[in-house]
């Protein structure tokens, strides 16, 4: 399958086809793997072929791929996906090829689905508590003791007794079940958020965050750096922390969370399992079979302790001297006894979003720990959906027909024009003859794909099915079904913020753009070549670095926005809370990346006025505002406004700063309705229909303004008449 | 010229007005992007707060006194990060980064030449011929443009696999040029339309066919709008990585986005290497556009030919 | 031998009739000037003989040859564009030899004949620059041996002085006829300015609202118009027009009555429409129209007023010598019977003042 630039990977015909191995490692991890998989090779004699995807697009990628018959033999995720992936068939059962003695049962029965095994574990992942030996020689062992000491080691500014990610829900969860919190209604297993045990689990940490225990919005970076330096003298973290702590500096140890002392729980974070699974199209499943078990078990794990500094799941390694000889992985077992299997149901993976809303929102501010339950639980009902009852497709395809034969009857019927074809056309032969491959190649990657797009529109997926719905995503849709138009999740809110997001863009690219192509424009102005080189260089940048540029300058700690706000004496702001200065940062963004486009068509539409236009201004009094206002703005309309409607349409779907910049922080209130309509698709459940629908709205809301733009332009082209 | 009485007459306050409100605007330009190469040239991994764009030397000093072996210790320190990412190997051990910055550069390369080739004739055709639908394949062009791309991916996944082009370059540069090719064809019968057709019809006197009077005629005349609209298509191929992180399946097939979007991982960023990726990635499209900015100018708003 | 024959010809665009049935022969070697307001058509039939548009109806035949279908390149015509249309991008050599280059022509044979050419235009200093760096006369001759490199049979003109000044076009003029006498080729010549047309041309067409009107050499046309179109568009001022009715022996209208020209038809009788030159009207006391003078142009030698009478707005000549003022109350008259005659409706002429001139051939557009 791999036709162009393949490399070495067309072995003689005798040997095995190379085996394909699918993860999304980096730094040791990646290297324990490849050894693991070298030491395959060496043993069997099969190659194998690593491939490292970035992890965002990892799971959409292994289910477009694996249908095909185009993935990997064997790939490596955590266990929390399971249940969507045997949804969509990409795994393959394990049952006959496992020994389950191999493994620590736990481990085991995360990978256990309808009865049968699915995978085989690698490694665990759960969270413990590092100290600092010097500052904490004694780890704490209920809360009570732990609140002390981060009295003490806390000065209230820049020293932390403790330091985690605290708007992350994976490391709230530990202070969930210590507090008695249950996630799942036991009766029913749906999510439940409105109770208790969460509200005073969220009120301890916003304690915490007030006595400035911890620091807020902290970011893994933040956790890392403060640990290194001593600041923090505590951290919750998993096994992978251990990797980025600088033993030249710090002493540390690792001990289980403590008890809550209310409650007398112990604080039980999720347990992770990750796992090598065997794609069910493998074309040599067997052997992929022993790959995957093989890296679970034997050397592989220990490569895996040993370089990765993860936890393995295989029981044999911790008979081994090096495992029993290193405090990092003996602890991490021990705490993974009591560690909370997390659930690899889809009801699961509908807990975060709501959670991460309902954290961030006690956590920054604005919401009551009491009332933040309430938050989660709507939230987490709009975005999960009920299927929309089926829809027979008759009417439907009735409709379609009618279109059709509606259309050919106004073709035939229409009044014939008095010339013959060849007479009103007469280029039409000619005009195939170079229409003919773009035309070919529009329709078959641009055109179809649409149209499928919007098809699908039509339908409801779930679990890999594709089910006819009639206009049910629309109506929900159109309706706002499930939340008022005020919130963030309607699409009303959405189009709302599109707007004021492609009106306040455009008109800053505009203004700036043309404000520099003014000052720009004197021909003998000095230098004047170095400052239109220098400022065309955003557009120079691909956008998705600028957005990551740009993310990075917003960071609430590291980031050189607040730096200089530091620098000039004015608090710093923490960027992504507000929706106000979240925008506002998008904005900064996607200005500092369009300007240079609108400053160049400027720039080339001025030029084009001709001078002698002011010099009669002057003669006739006229002031350089008057000027401006009534020559040059009228002249430039008709080469700004194509470049004014492109630039709408592409700020209207600007995905990569929303996405990347703001992420649609907070609770989803910044996101466009493009970023709205990939969440829809891959990040909420896989609802292509709901997010096509969505998708077909945006077309709209681009069409009618498109047709309301044809008119100006119409309008325009007669200043020049 | 009116110009220099213009200038002449402008008091010097103004002048230094102009200058000083053009550097004020350069600065802030720049500034996050000398950020991007403190990152590249700082030893360390991660940010650290600091609202001075410039690197940080006594970072790169304290490295180099801690690497005394090395011949250029200082340089060494601040290279550290583009050493890093561009030693990249695979497995087998081959040059992953050359491979991969090779493939940016052919996939870049031929789909703007396939891209352009396509959109050059059917541009033309859209601009000079008369025939059934014209209007309504120019408007359609423009609305493809609206549709969000990435709900594209499903499908166009699919249709990919069907034609056996999945996971190969030539399947990626197909859809780097037709999906830029509405854009391109837009851009180019702008210009087209400025060109007299008197010059074509010169050129059939002179007893040119119409293929000879496009390549002889037409296209040395449109090429500020070449240049312009290849460049776009170049930045688009050069810049795409959702749609060669999920099509290609090979290290070695990848391009330079998906290989500098590894070191954004799930739980920590690479600043250094990202940085330094992001300064490999961008300085070759940061050259094409100062080479062919000149022509930036006249091919966005269809100068026309003169004389 | 390169004869042009049109009959029948006709084009539209859309549901706009340009060209509506044109019948026209060209003579071989002639200097056909097509003259006509803009929108007359003159140009679209420029076009159809070059081959740029398709024929609707009727046929082209060049030598005898039936040329509706074939490619302009195949028609042995070369064609000087108003706006010259010189490609930016070569250099007036490269402008020059580029249709020879198309035909493969040999290099030597190509360069020997730009270099003629270059030569005969004074062009030999400029071959290597481009366009944009020529003026406007130099441009100008650029697209002209851009033409005569070609050596074709047939040379179209469309308006190709149109875009220089006065003084220069004077001269180009003095170089288009000294290139037709040398190349002795036929050309055919589309203007609206009557001065190249009657300088130029062996034959004049005059066309109006996609009609032929009349076609004859320069003054034949000028002095037997063969309607009011024809008799007013050539001259300058116009002919003065005047609605009459003939009674027996005299021409009577609004205010005046002239005796009929002797050899007036007798069967023309009841309305007609009189056309007098200025240049045949002399201010007389005794003169037939009467009124008062409105404007007054001076040339020098001479100079026209224009007097407003009851019959309407007159134009006459008048010699140095004579002192007319605005305001001044004259007559004028016509020199001997300067009287032309049309019907009515203008659209055909009845008489014309008895000239020593070449025999005649009027031709009329149905």
């Amino acid at each position: 399958m791999l036709v162009a630039f393949s490399g070495p990977a067309f072995a003689a015909d005798e040997r095995p086809a190379p085996l394909r191995l699918w993860h999304a490692y980096r730094g040791g991890e990646e290297e324990a793997l490849e050894q693991s998989a070298r030491l395959f090779t060496q043993q069997t004699g099969i190659e194998v072929q690593l491939l490292g995807v970035p992890y965002d697009a990892f799971s959409s990628k292994l289910q477009s791929a694996i249908p095909h018959g185009v993935g990997p033999d064997v790939f490596i995720f955590n266990h929390e996906r399971l249940r969507s992936f045997r949804q969509m068939g990409i795994v393959a059962g394990t049952d006959d090829f496992i020994t389950p003695g191999d493994y620590l049962p736990n481990a085991l029965a995360a990978l256990r689905l309808e009865g049968r095994t699915w995978g085989y574990p690698l490694s665990l992942k759960n969270l413990a508590l590092y100290v600092n030996r010097d500052l904490v020689p004694k780890a704490p062992r209920t809360t009570q003791e732990w609140e002390q000491q981060l009295t003490r080691l806390s000065n209230g500014k820049d020293r932390f007794g403790l330091a985690y990610e605290s708007g992350d829900f994976y490391l709230h969860a530990p202070f969930l079940f210590g507090f008695g919190g249950a996630l799942f209604d036991p009766d029913t297993g749906r999510a439940q958020f409105d109770t208790g045990p969460m509200a005073r689990s969220l009120a301890f940490v916003k304690g915490l965050q007030d006595r400035h225990y911890i620091p807020s919005e902290a970011s893994g970076a933040l956790v890392k750096s403060l640990f290194n330096d001593g600041k923090a003298a505590m951290v919750i973290s998993g096994p992978w922390f251990a990797g980025e702590i600088d033993t030249m500096r710090i002493r540390y140890a690792v001990a289980p969370l403590p008890v809550v002392s209310e409650t007398g729980l112990p604080m039980r974070p999720f347990l992770g399992v990750e796992a090598a699974y065997v794609s069910p199209n493998s074309k040599q499943p067997e052997q992929a079979q022993a790959l995957a078990r093989f890296l679970s078990v034997g050397d592989a794990a220990l490569l895996r302790v040993k370089l990765g500094r993860q936890i393995p799941a295989n029981v044999a390694a911790y008979e081994t001297e090096q495992v029993r000889g290193d405090p990092l992985v003996a602890s991490f077992r021990e705490t993974a006894q009591h560690a909370m299997p997390m659930p690899n149901t889809l009801e699961m993976s509908r807990v975060w979003e709501p959670m991460k809303l309902a954290l961030r929102g006690v956590l920054q501010g604005g919401v009551s720990p009491g009332e933040a339950g309430l938050l989660a639980e709507r939230r987490y009902r709009a975005l999960n959906r009920e299927r929309p009852p089926d829809a027979s497709p008759w009417p439907w395809i009735a409709g379609g027909v009618l279109l059709v034969v509606g259309a050919v009857v106004w073709a035939v019927r229409r009044p014939r024009p008095k010339q013959s074809f060849q007479k009103r056309y007469p280029d039409t032969v000619r005009a195939l003859a170079y229409l003919a491959p773009a035309a070919a190649g529009i329709l078959v990657l641009v055109v179809v794909p649409l149209a499928i797009g919007i098809g699908l529109s039509v339908f409801h997926y779930e679990g890999g099915q594709y089910t006819f719905v009639g206009s049910a995503n629309f109506v929900d849709i159109v309706a706002s079904r499930g939340y008022r138009i005020t919130e963030p999740l309607s699409f009303y809110f959405t189009l709302a913020v599109t707007v004021l997001w492609a009106t306040v863009n455009v008109s800053l690219h505009v203004s700036i753009g043309l404000a520099l192509a003014l000052l720009l424009k004197d021909p003998l102005l000095r230098f004047r070549g170095v400052y239109r080189v220098l400022l065309i260089v955003p557009w120079a940048v691909p956008n998705y670095i600028t957005a990551m540029m740009w993310k990075g300058m917003f960071h609430r700690q590291f980031g050189a926005v607040n730096a200089l706000l530091d620098a000039l004496g004015i608090e710093p702001v923490s960027w992504f809370t507000h929706w106000s200065t979240a925008f506002a940062a998008n904005v900064a963004t996607n200005t500092w990346l369009g300007f240079p486009f609108m400053m160049v068509v400027a720039l080339g539409a001025l030029q084009s006025i001709p001078h002698d236009l002011y010099e009669a201004a002057e003669v006739d009094g006229a002031s350089k505002w008057t000027q401006f206002r009534r020559i040059t703005l009228p002249l430039l309309r008709p080469a700004l406004l194509p470049a004014v409607i492109l630039g709408t349409v592409w700020t209207f779907n600007m995905f990569n700063v929303i996405y990347i910049v703001s992420g649609g922080e907070p609770g989803g209130a910044t996101d466009i309705l493009v970023s709205d309509a990939y969440r829809w698709a891959f990040e909420r459940n896989q609802q292509y229909g709901f997010a096509a629908a969505y998708s077909v709205l945006i077309f709209l809301v681009l069409l009618g303004y498109s047709a309301f733009t044809r008119r100006l332009t119409r309008a325009s082209e007669e200043v020049y008449a | 010229m009116s110009a220099t009485a213009s200038t002449r007459t402008r008091p010097l306050w103004r002048t230094l007005a102009i200058h000083l409100a053009l550097i004020v605007t350069c600065l802030v330009t720049l500034y996050p992007v000398l950020w991007v190469v403190k990152l590249a040239v700082s030893p360390a991994e991660q940010m650290s707060a600091s609202a001075n764009p410039l690197p940080d030397l006594q970072a790169i000093d304290a490295c180099a006194a801690a690497s005394p072996h090395s011949a250029w210790p200082r340089l060494s320190c601040a290279l550290r990060h583009f050493a890093e990412v561009t030693t990249t190997t695979t497995s087998q051990g081959t040059w992953l980064f050359g491979r991969q910055l090779l493939n940016s550069l052919v996939v870049s390369t031929v789909s703007t030449l396939i891209g352009l080739v396509l959109a050059v004739t059917a541009a033309y055709a859209l601009s000079r011929f008369r025939f059934p639908g014209k209007q309504l394949g120019m408007q359609s062009l423009l609305v493809t443009q609206m549709f969000p791309g990435t709900l594209m991916l499903v499908s166009l996944y699919a249709i990919l696999e069907r034609l056996r082009l999945l996971d190969t370059l030539t399947g990626l540069v197909l859809v780097y040029a037709t999906t830029s090719l509405p854009f391109c064809v837009w851009m180019l019968k702008g210009y087209f339309d400025t060109i007299p057709r008197e010059l074509e019809e010169a050129a059939t006197m002179d007893g040119a066919s119409s293929l000879q009077t496009f390549v002889r005629v037409v296209l040395p005349l449109a090429r500020p709008a070449l240049a312009v609209t290849a460049l776009f298509s170049f930045l688009n191929a050069w810049n795409e990585y959702i749609l060669a992180a999920t099509l290609l399946n090979d290290e070695a097939s990848f391009t330079l986005p998906v290989a500098l979007k590894r070191y954004m991982g799930e739980y920590t960023v690479e600043w250094g290497k990202f940085g330094a990726g992001a300064l490999i990635v961008s300085v070759p499209v940061m050259a094409l556009f100062f080479a062919l900015q000149k022509h930036l100018v006249g091919g966005l708003t269809a100068g026309g030919v003169k004389g | 031998m390169s004869e042009v024959i049109l009959s029948g010809i006709q084009k539209a665009f859309g549901d706009n009739l340009i060209v509506k049935g044109v019948d026209l022969q060209i003579r071989s070697g002639e200097f056909l000037v097509m003259l006509g307001p803009s929108g007359c058509g003159k140009t679209t039939l420029l076009r159809l003989i070059a081959g740029l548009e398709q024929i609707d109806e009727g046929e082209l035949r060049i030598n005898g040859r039936r040329m509706n279908e074939v490619p302009p390149r195949d028609r042995d015509v070369a064609m000087v564009f108003q706006s010259y249309a010189l490609y930016p991008h070569m250099t007036v050599r490269e402008n020059m030899a580029f249709g020879l280059t198309l035909r493969k022509m040999d290099k030597a044979e190509i360069a020997r004949r730009v270099q003629e050419a270059a030569q005969l235009l004074e062009l030999s200093d400029l071959l290597d620059r481009k366009p944009k760096q020529l003026s406007g006369g130099q441009r100008q001759r650029v697209a002209m041996g851009r033409a005569i490199v070609r050596q074709p049979s047939i040379f179209l003109f469309d308006e190709p002085l149109s875009n220089l000044d006065t003084a220069l076009r004077v001269q180009m003029r003095g170089e288009l006829a000294r290139l037709h006498r040398r190349l002795k080729a036929t050309m055919i010549y589309v203007t609206h300015d009557q001065v190249e047309a009657m300088t130029l041309a062996t034959r004049v067409a005059v066309f109006n609202g996609g009609l032929l009107q009349q076609c004859g050499e320069p003054l034949e046309l000028y002095h037997r118009p063969a309607n009011r179109f024809v008799g007013g568009f050539l001259g300058s001022p116009s002919m003065n027009f005047v609605a009459a009715s003939r009674t027996g022996a005299t021409l009577s209208g609004q205010g005046f009555s002239l005796p009929a020209p002797a050899d007036l038809d007798a069967e023309v009788r009841g309305d007609l429409l009189l056309g007098l030159r200025p240049q045949d009207l002399r201010i007389a006391p005794d003169g037939v129209f009467r009124g008062e003078v409105e404007a007054v142009e001076r040339l020098g030698f001479d100079g026209f007023a224009f007097i407003r009478t009851e019959a309407g707005s007159i134009a006459a000549r008048f010699d140095k010598g004579v002192d007319v003022k605005v305001g001044d109350r004259v007559a004028v008259a016509p020199v001997g019977d300067a009287v032309h005659v049309f019907t009515a409706d203008g659209t055909k002429a009845l008489r014309h003042p008895s000239l020593p001139s070449a025999p005649t051939t009027v031709e009329m557009a149905s």
